[in-house]
């Protein structure tokens, strides 16, 4: 290849950028609404699997100061049944694994101090062993249980209490991670919505 | 190498084997270790290279005699990435689940070095009848291989086959070992050594 | 490959491993044999007829793989040179009791086939086989290979008891099992590692054979038991002492017969200590700090991918070459 002018190289390039770029552009404009429509669909389907008998959503959006002095905002999904009464509120819990971040989306009946339910959003755990964490066999122990005082975990054993999960066999790190990262939200979203009762 | 000198179907039919670009120039090692847990995947994966592959290798052998030498690289940067975003935002829109398993597997095609070789090495210097059956070899040449590793992974790693479960846990307890990264390590390095066995039979015989 | 080596009297002349002895391939192999027969027998007292299943199985598999691949690679049958049994039997020393038949199959044909054969045959492996077998084991089968049982529950074990390993006990309930008991064996474990006494007997006999090198087994015991003793020091309520280490999991089983290893560990006398040293302190970390209860077999394992930089590192100076 020759030696090409500079003046050139420069046309060329930002034709391409320009009709490469005005053509993602456009496609992008296409597909959104439906990346958009994925999105809540998913995030719709994750809130009223673990709020059973609610049919829509309010979401409450609330800053709280963290250890570190920064805010964080901590959405809550407040489940409405047919004639408008709360059903119980859906938040997503956070906990440490075996090799990342497990994500839960939690369902709470504030009332009774129970949880409707959770189901495992996110994981990297190892398959086989720690990602046992979303099957139902451990997912489903979380219906009914209560939060008070806190979740316990057993291992090989079967749960007793009403506040007690038997952890996945071979893969306590990962069920202490969901076990605790639901603890530790528990708390933050009761005390947001009691502050908030007494605020309204 | 003047290009009337093979055929389109000679183009084509090296990626295959002879030139495989996983197998024998061990080009896309990443994402074909990374993605092949499950068959599934492995087809995604493959069919969404085989488009980025086809589609810029295409464009590059169109515009091969308008980009100056000094910014050709540059130029095949762009072009691929726009393909590869195009395919990032189709499985976005229609196959969200598939898309959040790849991860960002698919945006890395725009790094793939198959793609990129393939226009580099001969879609800049051949028309595009040529570049296209070039790219579709390639591109079909890394499907298969991700295939046949994702079908290994998927029926010793999790005792199934396109999700579905072909055997018992009663009868074939599942490798763990196979869904996680040393298994696409042990199941790339047997599947080589074996093409390289068949190769060199073939070679001894002619 | 085949012009490298020489089979004089069946010596295999290769590589690593230079034994400038009367000794030959088979006659060190079978005597490491005889000196794994104690901690094979106490293995089968303590978990019954299984136990002895498995070490038969691993064996003759071992064997017969070696003899396969090697009758498929075209290279010269030596599978009855006694290698392959002791990688088999290491094997099985150290799965738990009531570990699958199948499994103890795919690890002892893994071991042969990927660790030792495809990497060149005795002599060219990186990594021991016995442990990369395990390895992989470990990798597969996760939930299976920490399925430990309680010793005593009879021969043929109807009534198998599920308990846990005292590295388990310790690391995530805080509980130390007696020193008598790990020295006897009487405690849940893998099959060749409970029994310290049994596995002394067998590395003593080596010693006294003249087939193992004290400074391997000493560094490795040395190391752990004085970063083991670190922790201690600085917290002995929390931290186990140094003898519990070292009688505890496979630690000695390791110390004796992996890593004594003459293929897969260094040459040289500094190299030695510097492997030994560095595996006994990995083993620490790992069961201190790391995600499993046991640490000795990454320890040699990634100590093992070392070797041939130490066997660099630390090669004699030539006489007369350099200013030192």
């Amino acid at each position: 290849m020759s030696a090409s002018k500079p003046g050139s190289m420069i046309v060329v390039l930002t034709v391409t950028s320009v009709v490469v770029g005005g053509l993602l552009a456009g496609f992008f404009h296409l597909v959104q609404p439906r990346i958009e429509e994925n999105r809540i669909a998913e995030e719709r389907r994750a809130i009223f699997a673990v709020l059973p008998g609610s049919e829509r959503y309010d979401t409450i959006e609330k800053e709280i100061p963290t250890v570190k002095g920064k805010n964080e905002a901590v959405r809550i999904f407040k489940g409405l049944d047919k004639e408008g009464g709360t059903v119980g509120y859906a938040f997503i819990a956070q906990g440490a694994g075996f090799q990342g971040t497990i994500k839960m989306m939690v369902g709470l009946n504030a009332g009774s101090k129970k949880l409707f339910g959770m189901n495992v959003l996110d994981q990297v755990e190892t398959p086989g062993l720690g990602n046992k964490i979303s099957e139902e066999r451990f997912t489903g122990q979380f219906k009914n249980l209560s939060i008070e005082p806190r979740i316990e975990y057993l291992k090989n054993k079967n749960p007793e209490k009403p506040n007690e999960v038997q952890a996945v066999t071979g893969a306590t790190i990962s069920s202490r991670a969901v076990v605790n990262g639901i603890n530790n939200r528990v708390k933050t979203i009761l005390g947001i919505l009691a502050s908030g009762e007494r605020e309204g | 190498m003047p290009p009337s000198d093979r055929t389109l179907f000679y183009e084509f039919k090296k990626g295959l084997l002879l030139e495989n670009p996983v197998a024998v120039m061990l080009l896309g090692m990443c994402s074909s270790l990374a993605v092949t847990n499950q068959i599934k995947n492995s087809l995604a994966m493959g069919l969404a290279v085989v488009f980025v592959t086809i589609a810029s290798s295409a464009l590059v052998s169109m515009v091969r005699k308008l980009v100056p030498g000094g910014v050709r690289i540059a130029t095949y940067i762009v072009i691929i990435s726009g393909f590869v975003t195009l395919a990032d935002l189709f499985f976005k829109a229609f196959f969200p689940d598939i898309s959040k398993t790849l991860g960002p597997y698919v945006p890395l095609i725009v790094v793939n070095c198959i793609i990129m070789a393939r226009a580099e090495v001969f879609a800049a210097k051949h028309p595009v009848a040529a570049s296209v059956a070039d790219a579709v070899g390639m591109g079909v040449g890394y499907t298969w291989v991700l295939l046949v590793i994702g079908a290994i992974r998927e029926v010793l790693g999790s005792g199934s086959i396109f999700g579905l479960a072909i055997l018992s846990e009663n009868v074939f307890k599942p490798w763990v070992v196979m869904v996680l990264p040393p298994g696409a390590f042990l199941t790339l390095g047997f599947l080589i050594g074996f093409i390289n066995y068949i190769k060199s039979r073939k070679e001894g015989i002619e | 490959m085949a012009e490298e080596e020489k089979n004089v009297g069946g010596l295999v002349i290769s590589s690593s491993p230079h034994l400038l002895t009367g000794e030959n391939v088979p006659k060190i192999m079978y005597s490491v044999v005889a000196a794994l027969l104690p901690v094979c027998s106490v293995s089968v007292y303590f978990f019954g007829l299984h136990a002895l299943i498995l070490i038969a199985v691993s064996t003759v598999s071992s064997v017969g793989a070696e003899y396969l691949i090697q009758r498929f690679m075209g290279r010269p049958v030596k599978a009855w040179d006694g290698s392959a049994a002791v990688t088999g039997i290491l094997l099985a020393l150290t799965l738990p009791p009531r570990f699958s038949i199948f499994g103890v199959v795919l690890g002892s044909v893994f071991a042969i086939v990927v660790a030792k054969q495809i990497f060149g045959g005795l002599g060219y492996n990186i990594f021991n086989p016995a442990l990369l077998g395990r390895a992989f084991l470990q990798a597969a089968y996760p939930v299976f290979i920490t399925a430990w049982t309680e010793p005593f529950r009879g021969f043929f074990q109807v009534d198998a008891v599920s308990a846990a390993t005292p590295l388990a006990l310790m690391k995530f309930e805080g509980i130390i099992t007696p020193r008598l008991n790990l020295l006897f064996g009487n405690v849940a474990g893998s099959l060749g590692e409970t029994s310290a006494l049994a596995i002394l007997a067998g590395g003593l006999y080596l010693r006294y054979k003249g087939y193992v090198n004290w400074k391997l087994p000493m560094g490795f015991l040395l190391s752990i038991a004085f970063f083991g003793g670190i922790f201690w020091v600085v917290d002995p309520l929390k931290y186990p002492d140094p003898l519990f280490h070292i009688l505890s999991g496979g630690a000695m089983l390791g110390a004796w017969f992996m890593v004594t290893d003459m293929v897969t560990t260094p040459t040289t006398l500094k190299g030695q200590w510097l492997f030994s040293v560095a595996a006994g302190a990995i083993t620490i970390l790992i069961r201190l700090f790391g995600g499993l209860p046991e640490g000795v077999m990454y320890s040699i394992l990634l100590m093992n991918s070392l070797v041939p930089l130490l066997n660099r590192w630390t090669r004699p100076k030539v006489f007369g070459e350099g200013l030192a």
